[in-house]
């Protein structure tokens, strides 16, 4: 059963969503501020946290901040609706997902169903047997089963969020994959309007793999259309 | 109190006595100095030099030559000097005043009689290679104020006294008057321009006079204003977001007493979750308008390609539509680009796309129009035409205020305008663009909006 902590200030709105969490079939922990949500989600007894932004003592932004310094458990923002920077920042600092708050609970459990998928291997699955073990294009070499990512001789630390759009976009390495398909594919959910989320993961990627040898940007953005990973 | 009525006046007042003043001096030193003059080397003196520099420059130069400097003479002296010829005409035509033409004549009788013994002596006698005579006859009782006035060398003394002094006084006047103005003026259009710290008496100095005053006066409504806008905008963000609270959770017991039901059609259930949804909107579009208000400048300016933008607007939009039988295509469209704020323009142009598909017939399409509105390519123009019913012409220019209502009976049905025109003509103007809307001939109606390319 999958544990999901919640971190929300609003004692009662989580007591709710504990409820219908419940039902749904989670198992869930609560914390009402920054500094228990840090030190529960370090813990490593939860398999995804849900975090608020708005949180006395530290928020959300500043726990997700500590959090990544050592961890890559899977992190859901709720951030204030039309407050963009807040899910533009997120995203930057390494949640794999966000959702407007208030939101309907059923898109919130979808949304974390979504992004526990992403993250435990499919093992569950028939044909799982028949996935390579490693997937390689130039120095860049990923490890399915394990979804480790090395590049060059050097491991590549990413959140499993940017890991399965890697992997989609290499898999598919010299075609471009839309961004539609990559938030299906790689989110586990249709892209929405407003959504960045999928642009503010490869921006991340980006950073992270840095240029080839060539110099050259590994991802490139083809306008109006999607992502290409380059192969040469 | 009245520190500038004093400063203006006595600036006036001091460079006019002044003027006055100097220009008396110049005249009275003027005249000092001729005199001095005259006591030190004698009536006599003088006329002998004068004399024999006049013989000379005849010899020398002939009768131009002694008209030139009988006339330089002229210019210096205040004693007019004459040039009187055998027949009583003067060199350069200047009037011989009575009393010296009946002493000349007195003069010329004795000398007749001397003639023989002091013939070197000739009085004042100037001959010129031609011939002609002339005497040099100084006019002591031509020695006037207004002939020492007249004299270029005298009245360019006090004038230039004048010109130096009252310009001096006028420029730092002026500039002493102008500056904290401007300063001031740049404060208020800066302030206008949403800069709502901006204040001004510390530019002041120790400044203490009416321009002081209206500085204090002006950082005191600056400050007024201020707090008066911070927290209205304050008070529209904290009850928005503490409506969202309860919002929050009244999403969640919906949830709650969904699941209870499981696979239990419920209309009444369905219709909290869709009104539960537009407060939702609704809370988020007075958000934004409260955020829009509070700039006049875009947070961020970015290159944005409006041809792409628009193009992904259409297409959310479209797909929306499509639910309801409607639909939403682009008939023209250029590339275009312009710097600005890509969230908000976009989210301008979704609602003015969403409101023309909330009006437009079932059926029917909405179309967009991208173009150029002059051949220099600096301003870019958007067409946004449904097919329904158009907005009475009186209220054309009013569709752009927050919760206008056009039509009561329609309106209730529709949800009215609500505020998404409102926030497009905000993010349109924040981008310095307009927006209006036009009844087009065959039905329905038009949004155009206006952004300078770039």
């Amino acid at each position: 059963m999958n544990k999901v902590l919640l971190a929300d200030d609003d004692v009662e709105l989580c007591t709710m969503l504990k409820q219908y969490l419940e039902t749904e079939g989670f198992q869930v922990g609560m914390v009402h501020d920054g500094k228990a949500a840090l030190q529960q989600a370090r813990s490593g007894r939860f398999d995804m946290m849900v975090l608020d932004i708005m949180m006395p003592q530290l928020n959300g932004l500043d726990v997700l901040r500590e959090l990544r310094k050592a961890s890559l458990l899977p992190v859901l923002m709720l951030t204030a609706r039309s407050e963009d920077v807040d899910s533009i920042i997120g995203l930057e600092v390494g949640a794999d997902d966000y959702l407007a708050k208030p939101c309907n609970p059923r898109v919130l459990v979808a949304r974390i169903r979504a992004l526990l998928r992403r993250v435990q291997p499919q093992v569950s699955m028939e044909n799982a047997v028949d996935e390579p073990e490693t997937l390689t294009v130039g120095d860049l070499v990923m490890h399915t089963g394990s979804r480790e990512v090395v590049l060059g001789k050097k491991p590549v630390v990413m959140t499993s969020t940017e890991y399965g759009i890697l992997e989609v976009l290499v898999k598919a390495a010299g075609h471009v994959v839309s961004k539609a398909d990559l938030s299906e594919q790689a989110l586990g959910r249709s892209l929405s309007r407003y959504d960045r989320s999928v642009d503010m993961h490869v921006s991340n990627l980006r950073r992270k793999l840095g240029t080839d040898e060539s110099g050259e940007e590994r991802i490139m953005t083809v306008r109006g259309k999607g992502y290409q990973y380059l192969c040469h | 109190m009245h520190k500038l009525f004093w400063k203006i006046f006595l600036s006036f007042w001091i460079s006019l006595v002044l003027f006055a003043a100097a220009s008396l001096v110049a005249v009275s030193v003027y005249l000092e100095h001729t005199h001095a003059r005259q006591d030190q080397e004698t009536p006599r003196e003088s006329y002998v030099a004068h004399l024999e520099s006049a013989r000379a420059v005849a010899e020398r130069e002939g009768r131009e030559g002694l008209t030139r400097w009988a006339t330089r003479l002229d210019r210096s002296e205040a004693i007019p000097h004459l040039l009187i010829d055998e027949s009583g005409n003067e060199l350069l035509g200047r009037k011989i005043s009575p009393g010296l033409a009946v002493r000349l004549k007195r003069q010329a009788q004795r000398s007749g009689e001397l003639a023989r013994n002091f013939r070197a002596l000739r009085r004042g006698e100037i001959k010129l290679p031609d011939g002609d005579r002339y005497r040099l006859v100084p006019d002591f009782q031509g020695a006037t104020l207004g002939r020492a006035l007249s004299r270029p060398r005298v009245i360019a003394i006090p004038l230039l006294v004048a010109a130096v002094i009252s310009g001096l006084v006028c420029f730092f006047l002026v500039r002493y008057l102008t500056t904290p103005i401007r300063r001031l003026s740049n404060a208020v259009r800066q302030f206008t321009d949403g800069d709502m710290d901006k204040r001004v008496t510390p530019s002041m100095g120790r400044r203490r006079d009416e321009i002081a005053d209206l500085a204090r006066e002006f950082d005191r409504m600056a400050g007024r204003l201020q707090v008066l806008i911070q927290s209205q905008q304050q008070l529209i963000n904290d009850v928005s977001h503490e409506l969202r609270s309860p919002l929050a959770r009244l999403q969640v017991a919906l949830g709650l007493a969904r699941q209870k039901q499981l696979h239990e059609n419920n209309p009444e259930l369905d219709r909290i979750e869709r009104e539960a949804e537009s407060l939702n909107e609704l809370i988020g579009q007075l958000l934004s308008l409260a955020r829009l208000d509070s700039k006049a400048e875009p947070a961020s300016r970015a290159r944005i390609n409006l041809d792409e933008l628009l193009g992904e607007v259409v297409e959310n939009a479209d797909y929306e539509a499509a639910a309801t039988n409607r639909h939403v295509c682009i008939s023209e469209t250029t590339q275009a680009s312009l710097e600005g704020d890509e969230t908000v323009l976009r989210s301008a142009l979704e609602n003015v796309v969403r409101n023309a598909v909330r009006y437009t017939e079932e059926g029917t399409q909405v179309n967009l129009r991208l173009r150029f509105t002059s051949p220099l390519q600096d301003w870019v123009e958007i067409q946004v035409m449904d097919k329904g019913p158009g907005v009475p012409d009186e209220m054309l220019k009013r569709l752009f205020e927050p919760f206008i209502r056009v039509d009561d009976a329609r309106d209730r049905e529709s949800g009215g305008y609500g505020l998404g025109l409102a926030i497009a003509k905000r993010a349109i103007d924040m981008h310095g663009g307009e927006i209006d809307a036009v009844n087009q001939k065959h039905g329905g109606l038009r949004v155009s909006i206006r952004l300078p390319a770039a």
